[in-house]
């Protein structure tokens, strides 16, 4: 009986002193370089007789910056999608969209200001000829204030809904950008 | 032993021939002896009246009779040689059937889990929180959570319709503990999308012990535990098999499952089992539900050697799975939430295929387990359990600009952990059991998804040490008590974003966490120390023939398991960001349980009510709306509140005549978060199953037709918040409902069994079973995809098992 309990006493702290010696600590772990991440949407318009204009969204900054276009006038509109998280090196996510333009849409939608938007001249078309919008030719109408919010829609079920529920698929960037149209 | 078993058989089928002496006596007794734990019939029984000669003996189909038996009070004594007796007082005054289970030892590699129900099944039918072989036989192609969903007050926490968790008493995850052949699993229990990874076809019986903590196990299970055990051993030299075979035509797939056992009579034993499922896109009544198909593989092995004194056990298991998750369930943002949640249908509806495609998870689970016994003597005995688990999870999410194999989450957790254990036993009424359990834990998340770690590394140490008992002077009375003492420690190495750190005032409290800045990242080692403390008792006490009735409190404490703490990312089936907490200190539980058994007659049931209170009960809430690229995304924040639950579980079985009968099973739970006075969220709401079953006299065939209705649950907390749409005229805020639970629901399933062959011997079956026979359209409150997607409709299967 007391054997017994010797010996197991003895095979308990055997085991737990395994346990311990196995414990070491852990490698410290790398870090993450997070792909796939958007942080800007740059936007530029121009149009003749005018300098370009550029407006900026940046995650973790205020975006006060507003779009302010002329009425009754066309504009040439590039979108730009930036990974701008390690400064060191800026990523380019537009010629990812081009590559896989069948699984990305780019999708304006305005309030409370009249524009109508349609195909650039150095667009990108996916292989249904869909204008991916990545280029686009803005046309505004009446001089008002209001809120364009931009798109980029991943694996639409459709390329030629008119409205963002119609596209469906899933939402990578959604930014709202104040826009002003002026008179002449 | 053994010897002295055949001279008992020996000597009875040499009385058998003579009467019984009585005078004036000719009532008879009849009726079967079955195993406890399987339901199988247990051959070569002892039936004793005491102070008597009378005796009867079991037959191979566990029958027995007893005949010329005197009106009164007499006292029976139920023997086995590798079975606890029983002794049980009858009152005869007309022919009576009496049907008896026994406690199987599992010779000496037997288990003693201390529980609140252990005397409910040592007297005959009473209706009890166990699934026995052949109702496990039916849920071969499907989960644990579903089997155990047919017992009142468990319900399961989906995912889907493939990835789905047991909840008991409204607990789940980390709050119930699951033990399969005597070894807690250790896999990733803490997300809601994680499903255990266990073959249930790899078990011969399934046990719910709703009250008590096995303390032996952990002290941390203040929801219950399930036992899985495994096959029985025999000490003879045998061979046996059983195969099941499943087709289901939603998902137009099956299953298949064969299991082999050898023993032989020097003690060997080796056993070997082997299942396949493949599925395709699953069908709710009304459309596809696109890329819901899953695959499953699993083998184990076992291979041992018991002597009544020593004995050791060698056993390997692999479960590997890949499930696909529905596709209209990954969303980007709150709106395209706000859209599924408009729409009746999934808006991504494809036709039928087996291919499972991203979103989508993979797991694998490896089991090494070691037990080596040595029973000194009739009373002392010492037991070594090792276990080696590894756990590797992936998940695959839509994503752009990354190869499609690269995962978003890759995981691999290894645990090792050690069980020692001494038993004691003082003649038939004491038992005592000491142990101490260490436990090691390595969690690697790999840095190659490109993804944020959703569970950081770290290294979690466990050491406790716990002492058991019970006593049992008779069988009408068993008390039982346990106590046990653990300290948990967490060694962690986690990246933040500085914003984050800061934000949540840690680079003050914890300091002497911080390691160095990378960027805007900042790498902490927070060190965590938890010493936890958990305490039960119980009683059972029969009051009489027909009634039993027990009592048991447990306190359990759990610390905060590793999602509680340290997760950190989003969820694409809800739009969430969702993040742990530091600060949280380890959740106490006290639950008392009362339960009112009747085990005789042609009404037999059962009632349970029960009543927790948890402090500091871990809990996730909205906090705030976080602005990112894609929108404003909702915050979820790990914190801790008290908690009220309380509720009922009621079976109750009607036998109208031998062949026909009527089973009705229900629950209610009742959770209040007490601190902010709400309703705590996925609490399983009213539901009841009801069932007629009639067998054919010879048990031929048996048909049943099952009712199940669940209520709709009418106290959740609002945790609704506003989206800005965008509209003609501006910017309108929009409220995303994702609070209201579904309506109430209704579905009818028929089941249909033959059995074939010679009965007595083999249990070859035929079954056809119809589930959601009427296409019930509904959705589940519990069920993660209930926002995008009905749960499935009409299913068929037809299931063949063969006994060998």
């Amino acid at each position: 009986m007391d054997n017994t309990i010797i010996s197991y006493t003895k095979n308990t702290l055997l085991l737990l002193f395994l346990i311990s010696v196995s414990s070491c600590s852990k490698d410290t772990p790398g870090v993450v370089n997070e792909e796939e991440l958007i942080t800007t949407v740059v936007l530029n318009f121009s149009t003749q007789g005018e300098p370009d204009q550029t407006v900026r969204w940046e995650t973790e900054a205020a975006n006060s910056a507003e779009i302010i276009l002329k009425a009754n006038a066309e504009y040439d509109v590039q979108i730009t999608f930036l990974d701008e998280s390690d400064p060191n090196d800026i990523e380019n996510i537009n010629e990812e969209i081009i590559e896989e333009a069948d699984e990305h849409q780019v999708f304006y939608e305005f309030s409370g200001v009249s524009v109508t938007y349609g195909q650039g001249s150095s667009d990108a078309l996916d292989s249904n000829q869909n204008p991916v919008y990545i280029n686009s030719i803005w046309n505004t109408n009446a001089a008002n204030s209001g809120i364009v919010r931009v798109f980029l829609i991943h694996e639409p079920t459709t390329k030629s809904a008119t409205t963002r529920d119609g596209f469906g698929g899933e939402t990578d960037v959604s930014v709202d950008i104040p826009i002003r149209i002026i008179e002449e | 032993m053994i010897k002295s078993f055949f001279k008992i058989t020996v000597l009875v089928f040499f009385l058998k021939g003579f009467p019984l002496w009585s005078q004036n006596c000719d009532f008879i007794l009849s009726g079967t002896v079955k195993d406890l734990h399987d339901g199988s019939p247990i051959y070569g029984a002892i039936i004793r009246i005491e102070g008597t000669d009378s005796f009867a003996q079991t037959q191979e189909n566990g029958t027995y009779v007893l005949k010329a038996l005197c009106a009164g009070s007499v006292v029976f004594l139920i023997e086995h040689a590798e079975c606890n007796s029983i002794r049980k007082k009858v009152s005869i005054n007309s022919n009576t059937t009496l049907n008896f289970e026994l406690e199987h030892h599992i010779n000496a590699l037997e288990e003693i889990i201390i529980s609140d129900n252990r005397l409910k099944g040592l007297n005959g039918n009473a209706k009890e929180s166990r699934l026995n072989a052949d109702q496990i036989s039916r849920f071969s192609n499907q989960s644990l959570a579903d089997a155990l969903t047919t017992l009142a007050g468990v319900s399961s926490l989906k995912t889907g319709n493939s990835i789905a968790k047991p909840m008991i008493h409204g607990m789940y995850g980390s709050r119930v503990g699951i033990i399969a052949n005597g070894i807690r699993l250790r896999d990733q229990e803490w997300g809601p999308d994680h499903a255990p990874n266990i073959d249930l076809n790899a078990f011969q019986s399934v046990q719910l012990v709703k009250g008590a903590t096995a303390l032996k196990y952990g002290g941390d299970t203040p929801g219950g535990i399930i036992v899985l055990s495994p096959h029985r051993l025999i000490l003879s030299d045998s061979l046996f098999g059983q195969t099941i075979m499943n087709a289901a035509t939603n998902g137009w797939g099956g299953s298949i499952t064969s299991k082999l056992m050898k023993t032989s009579s020097n003690g060997y034993y080796i056993n070997g089992q082997l299942t396949a499922k493949r599925f395709g896109d699953l069908s709710s009544p009304q459309y596809v539900l696109s890329n819901t198909g899953m695959r499953e593989m699993n083998i184990s092995f076992k291979l041992g050697r018991s002597k009544i004194s020593k004995g050791w056990e060698l056993n390997y298991s692999r479960f590997q799975n890949e499930t696909g998750i529905l596709r209209s369930a990954h969303i980007g943002n709150i709106q395209d939430l706000l859209r599924a949640l408009k729409e009746d249908k999934p808006l991504r509806i494809e036709p039928f295929t087996y291919r499972i495609n991203a979103p989508k998870q993979q797991g694998l689970h490896q089991n090494i387990h070691l037990i080596y016994f040595n029973q000194f003597n009739d009373k002392l005995k010492w037991k070594w359990d090792y276990n080696y688990q590894v756990n590797t999870r992936k998940e695959f999410d839509i994503r752009r600009g990354v190869p499609l194999d690269v995962p978003a989450i890759d995981l691999k957790l290894q645990t090792h952990s050690v069980l020692g254990s001494l038993q004691w036993k003082k003649g038939f009424n004491w038992e005592m059991e000491w142990g101490i359990n260490a436990m090691l834990q390595d969690n690697y998340s790999d840095p190659n998804t490109g993804v944020k770690r959703l569970i950081p590394d770290y290294i979690k140490t466990q050491l406790g040490s716990y002492l058991v008992g019970s006593y049992k002077p008779s069988n009408s009375f068993h008390w039982d008590w346990g106590v046990r003492l653990d300290r948990v420690g967490w060694d962690v190495q986690k990246y933040y974003n500085v914003s984050d750190w800061k934000s949540r005032n840690y680079n003050t409290i914890f300091p002497q966490f911080e390691v160095n800045n990378i960027g805007n990242q900042i790498l902490v080692n927070p060190a965590l120390n938890f010493l936890n403390f958990a305490a039960q008792t119980g009683i059972s006490i029969e009051l009489s023939e027909q009634f039993n009735t027990s009592f048991s409190y447990v306190l359990s404490q759990r610390s905060p398991n590793a999602s509680e703490l340290f997760s950190d990312g989003l969820h694409h089936s809800l739009a969430t960001i969702e993040f742990g907490s530091l600060t949280l200190d380890k959740e106490s539980s006290n639950k008392f349980l009362f339960s009112l058994t009747k085990t005789q007659g042609k009404l037999k049931g059962a009632i349970e009510p029960y009543f927790s209170k948890i402090n500091n009960y871990i809990f996730i809430a909205p906090k705030a709306l976080q602005q990112t690229i894609r929108g404003a995304f909702p915050v979820w924040q790990y914190e801790a509140t008290d908690a009220l639950v309380w509720g009922v579980d009621t079976v109750l079985g009607f036998d109208f005549t031998d062949q026909l009968n009527f089973d009705i099973n229900a629950s209610y739970t009742h959770a209040q978060d007490m601190k902010n006075e709400l309703p705590i969220i996925n609490i399983p709401p009213f539901n009841s199953s009801q069932s007629i079953q009639y067998s054919s006299p010879k048990k031929r065939f048996d048909i049943k037709v099952m009712h199940h209705f669940t209520a709709t649950q009418n106290r959740f907390p609002d945790l609704n918040f506003n989206v800005t749409t965008l509209q003609e005229d501006g910017l309108i805020e929009q409220e995303v409902d994702v609070s209201t639970p579904p309506s109430a629901y209704q579905k009818l399933d028929v089941f249909f069994s033959l059995y074939l062959g010679n009965i007595e011997k083999s249990k070859t079956s035929l079954r056809f079973m119809f589930y959601n026979i009427t296409q019930s359209k509904y959705r589940d409150y519990l069920n993660r995809m209930r926002f995008y997607a009905d749960e499935i409709g009409r299913n068929v299967q037809v299931q063949f098992v063969f006994s060998y």
